[in-house]
């Protein structure tokens, strides 16, 4: 009887730990948030039903309009990119070459830096006298400083090369793993029967990671709909003039902080974010099933 | 092909998580402490990081009252500076708000409107004869009767000027601006003359700016904002024009609190406002230009920055807590702490000292006496209705009428009407 009780509780002992942490800090505050997502509940008071009130003011929102048109750019132009870029970097650094570490290492090294330390050091780049702006006045290129950091488009952009640059080598090692698993025997067979290195690259590398691209394409699509810190500290919190640069998550935050904080209506955002965020995902499945 | 589902599972039980907001306790409307009854008990003071520098000043606060009333036990906690107010939030929310506690009024607010604070205007009636009418104010709320706070310490801006540069770039630092327009005259000076390598401007406007130029920021009743009037256009015009003739740094658009003084303290610009005992950390920050610089009175009526402690309503022993709350703020205890550093008393019985209206002859003693001097015509500029949000939202409207992404008109009206949402949700 106590051998029985032992053997069927005891996985579940071992498991106690993980499923408790699970509850408490993953399932329960999502559950949290959707209930709060139809009240307008506040740190101090609040709490009351309001039905799709919450729902309502969204739809209504401009700057959330602004915000999720914010992050479908910054997803439409990291997914191609971050998604490709890795990969042909993974196949260069992949050869054998001698001193090929070092470059594995340099393309690893702002995977390795803190997102605000990154940011940073971009924001040194790109302000008004910054190295780019002041580099390219000294040749002559520009007569008055680019507002990288103050226009709404250019400091868009600005984040996205961040983006860009922070992630190449994150998807680099991810693909290089994914790569050692492509036999080798494949290439050489093909490049017998005279098929160039595009070809190859073509038709044995990229269905040999087709799993890992569409994993890498959803950790992307996750992420850059989720963008936070790059916008956040190259427009110093601001979201730059008008909001105009605030993504889904600095609104979320904008609303949800401070005594006032607006939790229910932070929380009905967060619902939002959610359902953009699961709709690509699964586009991305639907296309892989087909594809296979 | 389990693992796509696999990561949409994890990515949205993550997303969500990571929003995931605690309900908040809803207190009840308690009435205000009463302080009436013996001072016995056990009284909990939170300080807003105050340790290590003056752990040795608070507790001889602490044993100087225990000695005073040796039926009392005080536990002092002191939190550290970042995420105070997350902290203070915290405590409230779960009902576990110290007996008394370091509040600005922004943070008091909420709390008093939730019925957590003792209205000291009927616990402690007497009190408010001690302390002078700027500090008072700031913790009487519209739409509240009653005063939330004993003020605890005051202080202001000054205007702070870089005379080498001033200097080598054709002005006269004994003569530094004393309004906007001058300011912007002199700031054209400055850029044409150095070629536009450095400026005098380096900030946009805020709310304070406006209250500066007669417009009135928020209704009687704080219930509604009404900035968007023909004055507060004029102002954002007058710095939209200067930002078009590249008297500011484009980044201004995106600055915060502490922008003008970081590009001040790099030797880039040549004027920003801070605090009394600004050149004293100068002094740490950049040695060389510490005596290079002087100080002048704040534009039209300088800022009051004002700190204080509250009790709560729902403190065990209100006649301990109150008690501790005066003799905290009490004129001598006060006195002694300003003498440490650069803060100015909110008594009355402060007016007459010396120590803040004498200058020691150097040009941070100056700074000091200019800022005591401005302190009895100080007011808070900005409402302190204004939160984070709304602080943001204004921010936002302001940069972009400012760099001509909307008129000041429009960009007013929205930000109107946006913190207006804000405040009434």
């Amino acid at each position: 009887m106590t051998r029985t009780f032992q053997g069927r509780f005891t996985p579940w002992l071992f498991a106690a730990p993980g499923l408790v942490w699970l509850v408490v800090f993953n399932l329960w505050p999502a559950f949290n948030t959707v209930v709060l997502a139809f009240t307008n509940a506040k740190p101090l008071g609040g709490g009351h039903f309001t039905g799709l009130a919450n729902l309502g003011r969204a739809l209504n929102d401009d700057q959330l309009a602004t915000a999720l048109l914010n992050s479908v750019i910054y997803m439409l132009v990291c997914l191609p990119v971050l998604t490709l870029l890795p990969l042909l970097l993974a196949v260069l650094v992949e050869k054998k070459l001698p001193g090929i570490t070092f470059f594995r290492t340099t393309f690893y090294t702002p995977v390795v830096a803190s997102a605000v330390v990154v940011a940073l050091i971009w924001e040194w780049l790109l302000e008004d006298r910054g190295l780019i702006n002041g580099f390219a006045q000294w040749l002559g290129v520009i007569a008055e400083p680019l507002p990288f950091l103050t226009d709404r488009w250019l400091l868009l952009l600005s984040a996205i090369s961040l983006t860009i640059w922070k992630g190449m080598g994150y998807y680099m090692v991810i693909y290089l793993s994914a790569l050692g698993n492509v036999r080798r025997e494949l290439h050489e067979a093909a490049a017998v029967d005279g098929a160039g290195a595009v070809r190859r690259f073509r038709s044995i590398t990229v269905p040999g990671v087709r799993n890992t691209m569409l994993l890498v394409s959803v950790l992307i699509s996750v992420s850059a709909l989720r963008v936070f810190s790059e916008l956040y500290v190259l427009s110093n919190g601001t979201g730059g003039p008008g909001g105009q640069d605030m993504s889904v998550v600095m609104l979320i935050q904008m609303y949800s902080r401070g005594f006032t904080g607006h939790l229910g209506y932070a929380s009905m955002l967060s619902l939002v974010l959610f359902v953009v965020t699961v709709g690509p995902m699964l586009l991305l499945l639907r296309l892989n099933r087909k594809g296979a | 092909m389990r693992f796509p589902l696999t990561a949409l599972t994890t990515a949205a039980v993550l997303m969500l998580a990571g929003c995931g907001l605690g309900d908040a306790e809803t207190p009840a409307n308690s009435p205000a402490a009463s302080a009436s009854g013996g001072v016995t008990g056990k009284v909990s003071l939170q300080t807003w990081s105050l340790k290590p520098k003056f752990t040795d000043y608070v507790q001889g606060v602490i044993d100087s009252f225990e000695k005073k009333y040796p039926g009392v036990e005080v536990e002092w906690l002191d939190q550290p500076g970042e995420g105070y107010a997350d902290k203070v939030l915290s405590q409230a929310a779960s009902g576990t708000l110290p007996d008394v506690t370091n509040l600005p009024p922004d943070f008091a607010l909420p709390l008093a409107r939730q019925g957590m604070l003792a209205d000291i205007g009927r616990s402690d009636t007497a009190a408010l004869a001690d302390y002078v009418e700027g500090g008072l104010a700031a913790y009487r709320f519209a739409g509240l009767d009653g005063v939330y706070g004993y003020p605890w310490y005051l202080n202001t801006d000054v205007n702070y000027w870089n005379a080498e540069l001033m200097k080598k770039h054709g002005l006269d630092p004994a003569k530094p601006p004393a309004n906007l327009d001058e300011l912007i005259e002199q700031a054209r000076t400055l850029r044409d003359k150095s070629g536009g390598k450095v400026y005098l401007m380096s900030r946009k406007p805020e709310l304070g700016d406006l209250t500066n130029a007669g417009v009135k920021v928020m209704s009687d009743d704080g219930k509604s904002f009404t900035f968007n009037t023909p004055e507060a256009v004029a102002v954002l015009d007058r710095y939209r024009e200067a930002f078009k003739e590249g008297l500011m740094p484009k980044d201004v658009l995106t600055d915060d609190y502490a922008g003008n003084a970081k590009l001040f303290t790099e030797g880039k610009v040549a004027w920003t406002t801070a605090g009394g005992n600004f050149i004293s950390s100068l002094a740490v920050d950049n040695p060389s230009m510490a005596p290079k610089v002087v100080s002048s009175k704040a534009f039209g009526t300088p800022p009051l920055y004002v700190q204080g402690v509250s009790v709560s309503a729902r403190s065990k022993n209100p006649a301990a807590a109150t008690a501790l709350a005066r003799w905290v703020t009490s004129p001598d205890n006060q006195a002694a702490f300003a003498h440490l550093t650069a803060i100015f008393p909110s008594t009355k019985a402060s007016a007459g000292d010396p120590f803040f209206s004498k200058s020691d002859g150097t040009n941070g003693g100056d700074a000091k006496v200019t800022a005591f001097a401005s302190l009895p015509e100080a007011k808070m500029l900005q409402p302190v209705e204004v939160g984070e949000a709304i602080s943001k939202v204004v921010k936002q409207q302001f940069s972009l009428a400012i760099s001509g992404g909307a008129t000041s008109k429009e960009a007013l009206d929205t930000a109107v009407a946006k913190a207006d949402e804000l405040l009434q949700q």
